[in-house]
Parts: structure tokens; C-alpha cells; sequence
């Protein structure tokens, strides 16, 4: 080890303090002095994770301005004791030593987290990333076959990845879950195996007499839901049945949230459905009134799912508003075949019948480019853990560097073809490795892709370590539920929650009074809508009466002279059956009186 | 082409055998940490519960209680074991607080004991309504045979005794009877000073306190609904103030000794600054009748009060809204004659018409005894997110949730009707009267009537 400053040494020393062996500490020391020297760097790193600090209650403490105190005073809601409470409130909290000392307090502290966040991030993550590196002018990365990577490049564990499964039941697809340990392998006319990818071995198997349409593990690797021919089923490991949803019918996709237990599924009626898997119950049903092939995919970052259209329109949902909370209209005239959103929730991508990949930015809702797939429709798309874009089109699977996100990038990544199987169905990167999984029209394939994987993994996360024994995970199990989020949770910018509103308290009670208003108007209209409805109105019958109501011929004219006579006879006869009992004697005049 | 992936060794990730520490690993980048705040948020929610669910504040009774009414008690300045209480009955009892059992009982007067406090040595000190006023020593006392249980000293005088405090570093003691405010020494059979009308005023003085660091410095209240100061060098008074109502206990704040609490006849408690006296601090509310009695947390930053309306409310400092943080009670404790906080601020002590003592927690939902370091860094997050999001509804809403006999939450939203009719008509004043002709007075403006200097 060689000797360094004295400040150096010093950090050294501390560390060493800290429990770290003489060797972890070198490491540090080394990582600490490469942070001092790429500053830009640092900056950046500092940045992302001063972003991410939201603001507080004490942060509004600052924003109390004149306009607050002026706005105060010329409401005309508040009475004059009010006004003075109020007002003293604005101006004792900017003069409060105690509350402004608090808050620069606060404000360091803030500062500080973010700092040492970014400090702690260049001494935790000790691991590199993988990567494809052309050497000269003349090579490039796209030519690079898993044949040659297999026999020249990897060593032997990580080769061991690079395999092909032929398999009888296709065409089959395959997803993860979120360790990246299991892989739920699923044959679309009715086999299912969850298998060890780490270790290469078969877990479990089933055949399911029916169509299987999309799977899904739940919270970890021991429940799945399958979407079948006619429900959604929930399998444990062992290939029990546990529950068959009978509110999910018809699912063509489904999705896991998993800091929410929800399951949703949307289906042949275009339904999007929320099935709380903790409590079993389902939390909501959102009708998109767009029936057919839907895709369905999750913001990991906001929860919010987005479900892509046959008529070339993604819409946002979340389950407390039956309306979306937005909607892109993505491809003109294409359907939405497929569609990834990548783990910071920054970026939307979409692939269309029109062969266009669009990559969106979700916080302005625009288009920044695309790519056209020259081979065939774009049919399944996946975003890494660190960005690379993979493209399933036709038999081939193109591959994109994180860069391709941000700007246009003229050449792919990597690429790759499965030759006589069929259409790549499926493509999913594996967490945490530099492994792609591809499902097809003769099995499962599986590459690799380096520098697609986060080498840094992080246990404390729960069912995030792919090494987790059985303890472990059912203490993760146990802490999941305890951090269960409320379905109504889900917002478009999750660091709402318990933030900080800028307006005053009046101009809140404004607002709230003017949606209840809004509320109470649409209630209104709606009972004024209603209308007495009589039943039978649409027999046939009635129908024929209704229309020769106002129509004269010679037997309406016929009939009503008959009537007439009738009624003019039983007058008669009735005048004359009161006239018997009248005294004759009477006079006419006093004959009324009788 | 340079290539590099991914390529974990089993043994950098997995133990080698079952004994050894699990490998843990880091990665802070918040995309691998979705729905932080959520989460959070959603941890402050149960730690709220958590706090709620685990609060059972009433430890016990200690003993059997007394014969009658307990009316005062008192702990040691040197010492977390003793503690003396004395009833109407004249019976005094040290207890063993550890342990919570009685170790002597003395028949100490004929009549009503009005003051108890431990002195700086072995011994303690009860006055009573009958005139006398006896020094006890804490070993003879423990003996077992009632007979032999005898006062050191004794001291009578003409009428009753109404108060007694010991100096805090000083071989003396301060009484307050009928006729006058004495300064006592041990040794002596007549007191040193004596104070009679003080400031013109022939009403008996019914609490003296010494201050914790001044040695010449006495606060008393009065039954002319006065609290006055008086310097015990020159033998002259300094400032007195008369409030609405009268004071039924004082309190010096022991670690701000410039700071006072008063427990009042009006339902609220007050904290004064000795050197401002014509508006308090703070005015502590929630009682529905006539404190009783008050009783800082060593800390200084918390006091306990004991109300007639049968409950025991702590008031914080630090929360600056005059509410109590906490309110004790039971369904058998009577009106609380007495309250005391237990030197290392982790319990509650409170006296009761029912003839019982019982012992609290000071803090409701904390553990007993010595914590794990995993629970107490647990205790620590717990207390760190409700702090983070207490301004939000539903944790302030569990958070401050208390069960409250109906017959108190009656009275007090009694209180705040009237409260609010007081400031409607208050506010109506001075919109149709002349303007300038009245003026807005706050609610702390108005607590002290009159200064007398």
C-alpha cells in the first residue's frame, strides 16, 4: 500500500476505526481521492441526491411573505379577531428565534444528508459496472456475437448464462422477479416452471390445461399469479393453486406492485383492475372504455401503471382516480405493442405496429426521438437496471446503450438473433446481472449483455437480494407488510405526501369549498337527469297503438258514432230510471230540488 | 474489443457456514429506493399506532395507600428510594419506591398534616393544622416497633401551620402559618425571622418555596390571590402580584431557577418569570377544575400537575401551546391532591382523595428497564419519524389521541364555547365601539389583576 497525505492517512485511520479491515480501508481511501479528483463528477452525484431530499414543513417557514399578511387582511371571510390571529401568527413566525434557528438547522441537515449520501455512494459501491468497449475505428460493439463473448470473453460462471432452451409448449416468455434469482418461464399454451437462474436449476414445473397469457410474481418468489384462458390463478412454488380471482376475467396482462401488494390486470373488456394481495380484497376497477390488446407496464419509480392502446394512446392510472391521470397519443394510426419505463421513472419508452420505438420523457409528457426497427414490428421492449434498451423484433433483439435515452444514437449496442425459432416474444433483463432472458417461438434464450446489470446490490431493500436465505426472506416478508403503502397512495409525484403546500390556510379552504361546490353541482344535474321510466313502452304492441294514435279513418269515425250512441242510450236510460222516482206534482221549477 | 461483465462469486456473496454474520451490502442511489417518502410516511403512521398501542401509563399502586385522603408528599433532593407521604388522618408514610412497599408508618400529628419535606441529612420534617411541627430521622423511623418511633425535635405554635419548605443548601426551614412566615433552624426553639403582614396584608400565606440557587430568595401565595417574593437578608418584600384566583401551589423551575409554575384555582397553570412579573410565560390549559398541585421534571423543561377534575395532566415546555402532552387517569383515582416527578424523570408520583399513592410513567408508551441497543435505536426511529411527520393529519390525529373520561370532554368543550364566545364578544367590542376606545387584550395581559411593589 502506498503512503498517502496526511490528510489521507487520516481518513484511513478512521475508517480502520470504523471496523474495516487495513485492505477495505485502502479501498476507500482510493475511492475518496478518485472523488476528489473527477469534481464535475462529485457535483453531479451531489445533485441527484439533493434532489431526491424533499422539502418540509419547516421549509415553508421561509416562504411567509407580505402578500401572505395583505392577502389576510383583505379577506372578507375571516372576522376581525380572526384577522389579527392570523396575521400575528405570519409575523411572530418570522421573528421567532427559536423557529428560524430550527430551520437553519433543518436546512443543514438537509444539506448534510445529501452530502454524505453522495459520500457514502462512492465508498459503498465498490463494484463496476460491465461493459463493451470497440478498441480501434474499424470494430463495433453490434458485432460482437454471444458465440464469441461465450468462448473468448466471460469467464466460466458467467458463460454458464448464455444457453438456449428448447422447449415444447411455445411460444413461451419469461419475467423475473425483483432479485433477479428466480425466472418465471411460461409456455403460452400451458406450461409454467420457475427456475433458479443463478444456479441453472428447474425449481418447479406445471402444465396448466390452458392458455397462459401473462405471469407474475407477487411479493417474492413463492406466489405467482397466472393469467389464464378465462382468470387469473395464484400459484404457490410448489405449483398449488392457492386462489382463483374471480374479478379478474379475461386478463390479457398483469402486473405486481410491490410496495403496494397490488396485482392488476387488465382484460378482454379493457378493464384495469387493483387486487390488494395482502388483504385479498379488490381495491378498484377503471373502466379505459379501450377494449382489446392492452399493455401493461409500471413506473417503478411513482407506481403508477401504464397501459399502452390499440389505437397508438398510453394513459396513466392509479387507483384512487377512475379517470387517467394523462394520456399520450404515441404512435399515429399504430397500435402500442410495447412498451418500458426505466427504474427512475424519467423515461417512457413505446413501440408501435408502425415499427417507430419513441423514447418520452414522462415529466414533460414529449417526444425527445426514436428508432425505427428495420426487421419487423418492435414486440417486446425492456429497460435495465442501468438503461440499456432492448428490442424485440421479428427473430432479432437489438440492444441500446443507456446513452440512447437521453439523445440519438446512430448505431446499437449489441444485437442479436435467434434464427428458425420464431418471433422474439419476450425480452427481459435480468436484475442485478448482465443477463437478457428471451422468450421465443421454440423456447427460451438466454444472453448476455454487459453493462446492463447494477453491480451494487443493496440487502436492506426488501426481496431485493438475490442471495437471501429463508430467514431473511421471511423477515423481508414480514417488514414489506409492515411498510405496506395505501392504494390511494399513488400519486404522479410521490414526495407529495406529507409536503408542503405554498398557499395560505384561506386560500386552501377556497379551494376545497370550490370542488365541494363542483361535487355538489354534478349531483344535482344528475338528479334532475333522471327520468320516470315506464316499463313496456317498447312492446310491439304499444308501439303499433302509439303510432295510429292521431290517425282518423271511416272505423275510428265508424266506432266513435257507435260510442256516442251508446253513452246518449244510458244517459237516457239513467234520466229516466231518476225520473220515476220524482213526484209528479212538483212543479218544473221545484223539480231541481228533487 | 474489451469486455467486462458482471460476475459475483458465490463466496463474496453468501456465508460459508451457518455461524457466521450475513454479508451485507449498500447501494444508496435512490432509484433502487422508489417511494421513499411513501414509506416513510407510512412508517410514521405505524409508529404512531405503535406509540399509542403500547402506552399503559399506571404502574401500580404503592402499598395499601394511606387510612384517608392523601394530601402531600415528598422526595428525596439525594436520593431516587424514600418517599413521605402524609394524609389528613396525621399519619405520615416512608415508602421504598423500588419496591413499592410502605417501610414505616408514624402517627405523626393530631390533625391534618399540612407540609412534608426531606431535609439535607437522614431526616424529613411534617407541619400540621394542629400547631406543631415535628423532625423525624429516616433510620429511627424504619424501626419496627411503632413505639420507639419518636421525633427528633419538636415545635409548637399558636393556631396551624400552613406550608413548610427546606432550604435547598442550608441547614434551615421556611413555614407559613396563620399568623406569619417563619425562617426556622434546627437548633432552635424559636424561629430566626418572622414575617407577619407583609405587604400590608394580614392574609395567611399558605405555600412558601425556597429558590433553588438564590439562598435568600422566597416565593409564597397568599390567600388574597397573591404570589409575592420576599428577600430573607433584609427581611423585607419585593414584588407581589394578585392574580384572579388563588394559587394553590408554586414551583420553582429547577433548572431555570428565574422560572416559576403556578397551579391556580382557575383551572389553568401558569410559568412566570420572576423578573417580569405582570404577564406569565405561558398559560397551561385542559383542566376542568382547580389544580391542586405542580411538580417540575428535573429537567426542567416538563411539569406535572394533579387537578380536582381527577386527572393528571405533564405540560412541555418545548411545545409552546399551553396543552398537555399527556393526561392520567384511572377509573378509581379521586381528585388529586398531590403530584410528584421522581429525580431521574421516569416516573410520576400522585396522591389521591381515594387514600391511595400511585406510581406512573412519566413517558406512557415506553419500556421499562434497561433497552437492547436494537430496540432502543428502534424506540429512536419510532420517535424521529412521528417528530418528522407530526403536522399531517392522520399521525397527529393517533399520535395525540387520548381516552378521556365523557364527563371531562364535556366540560371542555363547554370551555371552548365559552372561550370563543369571550373572544367573539371581545372582537364585536371593538368593531362598533369608538375606535381606540377599546383595545385588544390578550389572554396573557389579562391573568394578573395588579402589581405590588
Amino acid at each position: 500500500m502506498t503512503e498517502g497525505t496526511e490528510e489521507s492517512t487520516d481518513e484511513r485511520t478512521s475508517s480502520i476505526a470504523r471496523g474495516m479491515t487495513t485492505k477495505e480501508a485502502g479501498r476507500v481511501q482510493h475511492n475518496l481521492q478518485t472523488a476528489k479528483r473527477s469534481h464535475s463528477e462529485d457535483k453531479a452525484l451531489l445533485s441527484k441526491y439533493k434532489d431526491k431530499v424533499p422539502q418540509t414543513a419547516l421549509d415553508s417557514v421561509a416562504i411567509t411573505t407580505s402578500e401572505h399578511l395583505e392577502h389576510i387582511s383583505k379577506s372578507k371571510k375571516l372576522n376581525d379577531y380572526q384577522k389579527r390571529s392570523m396575521q400575528k401568527r405570519v409575523q411572530y413566525r418570522r421573528k421567532d428565534k427559536v423557529i428560524q434557528a430550527r430551520v437553519k438547522v433543518h436546512k443543514t441537515k438537509r444539506y448534510q444528508a445529501a452530502i454524505s449520501a453522495a459520500d457514502a455512494h462512492l465508498i459503498l459501491n465498490t463494484q463496476s459496472a460491465g461493459l463493451v468497449e470497440a478498441e480501434h475505428d474499424m470494430e463495433r460493439t453490434t458485432s460482437l456475437s454471444q458465440h464469441e463473448l461465450k468462448h473468448h470473453h466471460l469467464d466460466q460462471q458467467t458463460s454458464r448464462q448464455i444457453y438456449d432452451l428448447t422447449l415444447p409448449h411455445s411460444p413461451y416468455g419469461l419475467k423475473y422477479d425483483r432479485s433477479g434469482r428466480y425466472s418465471l418461464l411460461y409456455g403460452q399454451r400451458g406450461h409454467l416452471a420457475i427456475m433458479d437462474a443463478t444456479h441453472l436449476q428447474l425449481h418447479r414445473e406445471l402444465h396448466i390445461q390452458e392458455r397462459i397469457r401473462d405471469v407474475s410474481f407477487l411479493h417474492n418468489y413463492t406466489m405467482m399469479a397466472v393469467a389464464q384462458t378465462n382468470h387469473v390463478y395464484i400459484y404457490d412454488d410448489q405449483g398449488t393453486e392457492i386462489h382463483k380471482l374471480n374479478d379478474m376475467n379475461d386478463p390479457f396482462a398483469i402486473d405486481f406492485l410491490p410496495y403496494h401488494w397490488l396485482l392488476t390486470c387488465v382484460g378482454r373488456s379493457g378493464h384495469l383492475k387493483y387486487l390488494d394481495t395482502s388483504t385479498g380484497q379488490l381495491v378498484s376497477t377503471h373502466n379505459t372504455k379501450l377494449a382489446g390488446h392492452n399493455v401493461l407496464r409500471q413506473n417503478p419509480s411513482n407506481a403508477v401503471m401504464h397501459l399502452g392502446h390499440a389505437n397508438g394512446t398510453v394513459s396513466l392510472w392509479s387507483p384512487a382516480s377512475s379517470q387517467f391521470l394523462a394520456k399520450l397519443h404515441c404512435h399515429k394510426g399504430a397500435a402500442v405493442t410495447s412498451m418500458a419505463i426505466d427504474l427512475s421513472g424519467n423515461y417512457m419508452v413505446t413501440g408501435g405496429a408502425d415499427r417507430q420505438v419513441h423514447i418520452w420523457d414522462i415529466r414533460k409528457f414529449r417526444k425527445t426521438h426514436s428508432y425505427f426497427t428495420p426487421a419487423g414490428v418492435p414486440q417486446s421492449l425492456d429497460l435495465s437496471q442501468r438503461n440499456v434498451m432492448g428490442i424485440g423484433h421479428a427473430t432479432h433483439a437489438t440492444f441500446w446503450s443507456p446513452e440512447a435515452l437521453l439523445r440519438k444514437v446512430k448505431d446499437p449496442y449489441m444485437h442479436h438473433s435467434v434464427h428458425g425459432c420464431g418471433a422474439v416474444e419476450t425480452l427481459r433483463f435480468r436484475p442485478f446481472e448482465d443477463v437478457c432472458g428471451l422468450g421465443h417461438g421454440k423456447g427460451v434464450s438466454s444472453i448476455v449483455i454487459p453493462g446492463s446489470g447494477e453491480p451494487n446490490l443493496d440487502t436492506t431493500e426488501a426481496n431485493l437480494d438475490p442471495n437471501q436465505d429463508k430467514k431473511q426472506r421471511r423477515e423481508a416478508e414480514v417488514r414489506a407488510l409492515l411498510d405496506k403503502l395505501q392504494p390511494n397512495m399513488i400519486t404522479m409525484d410521490p414526495a407529495d405526501i406529507g409536503g408542503v403546500e405554498d398557499s395560505s390556510p384561506e386560500i386552501r379552504q377556497q379551494r376545497l369549498e370550490s370542488l365541494e361546490a363542483t361535487a355538489n353541482a354534478k349531483n344535482d344535474a344528475r338528479k334532475k337527469k333522471q327520468k320516470s321510466k315506464k316499463r313496456g313502452r317498447s312492446k310491439i304492441q304499444t308501439k303499433l297503438r302509439r303510432k295510429s294514435q292521431n290517425i282518423i279513418d271511416h272505423q275510428i269515425v265508424k266506432q266513435r258514432e257507435q260510442k256516442e250512441e251508446v253513452e246518449k242510450k244510458a244517459k237516457e236510460e239513467a234520466r229516466q230510471s231518476s225520473g220515476e222516482s220524482k213526484p209528479k206534482s212538483a212543479t218544473p221549477a221545484l223539480q231541481r230540488f228533487f | 474489443m474489451k469486455v467486462k461483465a458482471l460476475s459475483r462469486s458465490q463466496a463474496s456473496t453468501q456465508r460459508e457456514c451457518s455461524g457466521d454474520l450475513r454479508q451485507h451490502h449498500r447501494n444508496l442511489d435512490p432509484a433502487y429506493h422508489p417511494l421513499q417518502r411513501p414509506r416513510e410516511y407510512t412508517r410514521a403512521v405505524n409508529a404512531a399506532k405503535i406509540n399509542r398501542m403500547f402506552a399503559q401509563p399506571l404502574i401500580g399502586n404503592l402499598g395499601q395507600g394511606h387510612q384517608d385522603a392523601v394530601t402531600h408528599t415528598a422526595i428525596s433532593r439525594k436520593s431516587l428510594l424514600p418517599l413521605l407521604s402524609a394524609s389528613t388522618d396525621g399519619t405520615l408514610r416512608l415508602w421504598d419506591l423500588p419496591t413499592r412497599s410502605c417501610v414505616s408508618s408514624i402517627n405523626a400529628h393530631k390533625m391534618a398534616i399540612k407540609g412534608v419535606v426531606f431535609g439535607l441529612d437522614d431526616d424529613f420534617y411534617s407541619c400540621s393544622a394542629d400547631g406543631t411541627l415535628r423532625k423525624w430521622n429516616i433510620s429511627d423511623s424504619m424501626s419496627k416497633i411503632a413505639e420507639q418511633i419518636k421525633p427528633d425535635d419538636t415545635w409548637q405554635i399558636p393556631g396551624s401551620f400552613c406550608s413548610i419548605d427546606h432550604h435547598w443548601t442550608e441547614h434551615q426551614f421556611i413555614t407559613a402559618s396563620d399568623s406569619s412566615v417563619q425562617l426556622w433552624s434546627p437548633e432552635r426553639s424559636t424561629p430566626i425571622q418572622s414575617h407577619s403582614n407583609l405587604w400590608g396584608s394580614d392574609d395567611t400565606v399558605h405555600v412558601v418555596r425556597f429558590n433553588p440557587t438564590e439562598p435568600h430568595l422566597v416565593a409564597n401565595c397568599s390567600m388574597d390571590r397573591g404570589i409575592g417574593l420576599h428577600d430573607l437578608r433584609a427581611g423585607s418584600e419585593m414584588k407581589k402580584m394578585i392574580l384572579r384566583m388563588r394559587s394553590n401551589d408554586l414551583q420553582w423551575n429547577p433548572m431555570e431557577p428565574l422560572n416559576f409554575a403556578v397551579a391556580n384555582e382557575d383551572y389553568q397553570a401558569y410559568t412566570f418569570d420572576m423578573r417580569k412579573l405582570d404577564r406569565p410565560t405561558q398559560i397551561y390549559k385542559g383542566h376542568t377544575s382547580a389544580i391542586m398541585s405542580l411538580s417540575w421534571a428535573p429537567t426542567g423543561r416538563e411539569f406535572v400537575t394533579g387537578s380536582y377534575d381527577k386527572t393528571i395532566r405533564v405540560f412541555n415546555l418545548i411545545h409552546r401551546n399551553g396543552f398537555a402532552r399527556e393526561i392520567y387517569h384511572t377509573k378509581r383515582m379521586q381528585r388529586v391532591f398531590t403530584v410528584n416527578c421522581s429525580m431521574d424523570n421516569a416516573f410520576i408520583i400522585s396522591g389521591s382523595d381515594d387514600t391511595n399513592l400511585r406510581l406512573w410513567k412519566a413517558r406512557a408508551s415506553e419500556k421499562l428497564g434497561q433497552l437492547t441497543s436494537r430496540e432502543e435505536s428502534a424506540m429512536q426511529y419510532r420517535h424521529a419519524l412521528i417528530k418528522k411527520y407530526q403536522h399531517l393529519p392522520e399521525v397527529k390525529r393517533i399520535y395525540r389521541s387520548r381516552k378521556i373520561p365523557k364527563v371531562i370532554q364535556k366540560q371542555t368543550s363547554q370551555a371552548i364555547i365559552q372561550k370563543e364566545s369571550a373572544e367573539r364578544k371581545q372582537a364585536n367590542r371593538i368593531k362598533h365601539s369608538k375606535p381606540g376606545s377599546y383595545k385588544f387584550e390578550s389572554e396573557r395581559v389579562r391573568v394578573v389583576n395588579k402589581e405590588i411593589k
